[in-house]
């Protein structure tokens, strides 16, 4: 079979590794982690310009590598092939192996961040407490400081910075994702800075490609994956499906 | 009098020095600060928030507006309370169990605190109880949560369910993940998309103090 793909950059090595082990053709797009940043709608929007793109390409079917991302996948329909999309609200559930797996972690740990390779490599914006420089030109908000300076004034500015670093004062622990497609301890370690930057405790979590790769196969039992039916969207379940195909709202 | 442009501009451009000196003149010259409040200042506010809504301002312009506006706000408090002015209703607020984000939630409360409202700010991570000692032993008129994670919406059910009996006191949610239907659905009284239309839910549900 052969598989479109469409995927959040944040999971670049992992979708390699697993595509390189699957027995179906995958043609690979990723789109940048930064979509997540600029809200629903523009996200909705790209990668319903990606879904209708691939029309005429020869793949069977169109899988999705991404989550619910804060309701961004609600509303996206799928054009002449199925559109198979993860059971999960977001890339955590994907790289822990499941959506179960990820509640019962989080549930015990809310104050964790979380970091993965694609995370690291892709996904660094000004919102992460990342060791970016000093404190002094430190910015806030997906702006550098100067650009914050630019904008808001310097006094603005300084409460900017000040209000996002509370945004993350509940934080008590990176959890770093260790899915065995790193080159070496590289992204570990720098896990771990970043931990120790901030002084919260360190942890490895045994990352899991089984989602990641039954994707990939064409293995999408209903229980961990909704396929989309020809022209029809995406619906939110509000419960723990959390996603359902529904007819298209015209 | 109507709007004062210069206090106008200054909220919404979030220069809180400036906001703070329009309004300290205007106390100083015993001019009427309720008026600057609700001619200027909350009008401001409100057209950054629907800036917002539109796609047309973020979080930064929110966060500076709110600031130079409460920043105007604590200069005319002390007035208002001196001259007998009532708040217009009293509401807590919280992020819901699991929840640890709160700037969402704390712009709501400006807001809502420029619009006249008492507002208990329970934090984050918080449960039934702690929504239902803020309803019961401080007399919040209005329950509202707000959740920034999908995973940690679901609990907002369990707060509609644990004020079931309590049909007096509306229980009014937001949130990014949470939509309309989905507050329609677990039978939420209100539903803000952000954090002005939480105010005019907030208006619509909580029946103004007499």
């Amino acid at each position: 079979m052969r598989l479109k793909l469409l995927s959040c950059e944040v999971f670049h090595r992992e979708m390699c590794a697993v595509a390189a082990r699957s027995p179906n053709t995958v043609d690979m797009k990723f789109l940048p982690k930064g979509l997540h940043d600029r809200g629903g709608a523009v996200m909705r929007h790209v990668l319903q310009e990606c879904i209708d793109e691939a029309e005429p390409e020869p793949a069977e079917a169109v899988v999705l590598g991404y989550g619910l991302c804060n309701n961004s996948l609600a509303g996206l329909r799928a054009a002449g092939k199925p559109l198979v999309v993860p059971r999960a609200h977001d890339c955590l559930a994907i790289l822990m192996g499941g959506r179960e797996q990820f509640s019962r972690y989080f549930e015990k740990n809310p104050g964790t961040y979380f970091l993965s390779s694609g995370w690291l490599e892709r996904g660094r914006t000004a919102s992460q407490p990342a060791s970016a420089g000093g404190s002094a030109t430190r910015g806030a908000f997906g702006m550098s400081w100067e650009q914050l300076v630019e904008q808001y004034g310097e006094e603005n500015a300084a409460y900017l910075v000040e209000q996002e670093r509370e945004s993350t004062a509940h934080y008590d622990r990176v959890a770093f994702f260790r899915m065995g497609v790193d080159p070496d301890d590289r992204f570990e370690e720098e896990a771990r800075g970043v931990a120790e930057e901030k002084g919260w405790l360190f942890t490895l979590l045994p990352g899991n490609l089984r989602l990641l790769q039954a994707l990939v196969d064409g293995d999408w039992p209903d229980e961990d994956f909704l396929t989309v039916p020809p022209e029809h969207e995406i619906g939110l379940t509000y419960d723990d499906r959390i996603i359902r195909a529904v007819p298209p709202s015209g | 009098m109507a709007r004062n442009e210069e206090l106008y501009n200054a909220v919404a451009a979030g220069k809180r020095r400036d906001v703070q000196r329009i309004v300290q003149e205007c106390l100083d010259r015993e001019g009427d600060a309720l008026e600057l409040l609700n001619e200027s200042m909350i009008p401001a506010m409100q057209e950054v928030g629907e800036k917002f809504s539109r796609g047309e301002a973020f979080i930064p312009e929110m966060l500076v507006a709110a600031r130079a506006m409460q920043a105007g706000v604590n200069l005319i408090e002390p007035i208002l309370v001196k001259s007998g002015h009532k708040a217009t209703g009293k509401v807590c607020i919280g992020a819901v169990k699991g929840d640890l984000h709160d700037i969402g939630k704390n712009l709501v409360a400006i807001m809502l605190r420029s619009a006249g409202y008492e507002v208990i700010d329970l934090g984050t991570d918080c449960d039934v109880d702690k929504f239902r000692e803020a309803v019961e032993k401080q007399g919040a008129q209005a329950v509202l949560a707000s959740a920034l994670l999908s995973t940690t919406m679901s609990y907002m059910e369990k707060l509609v369910e644990g004020f079931r009996d309590r049909p007096d006191i509306p229980v009014i949610i937001g949130g990014a993940p949470v939509t309309e239907e989905f507050a329609e659905q677990i039978g939420a009284a209100g539903y803000g998309k952000d954090a002005g239309a939480a105010v005019h839910a907030v208006r619509r549900l909580v029946p103004a103090s007499a």
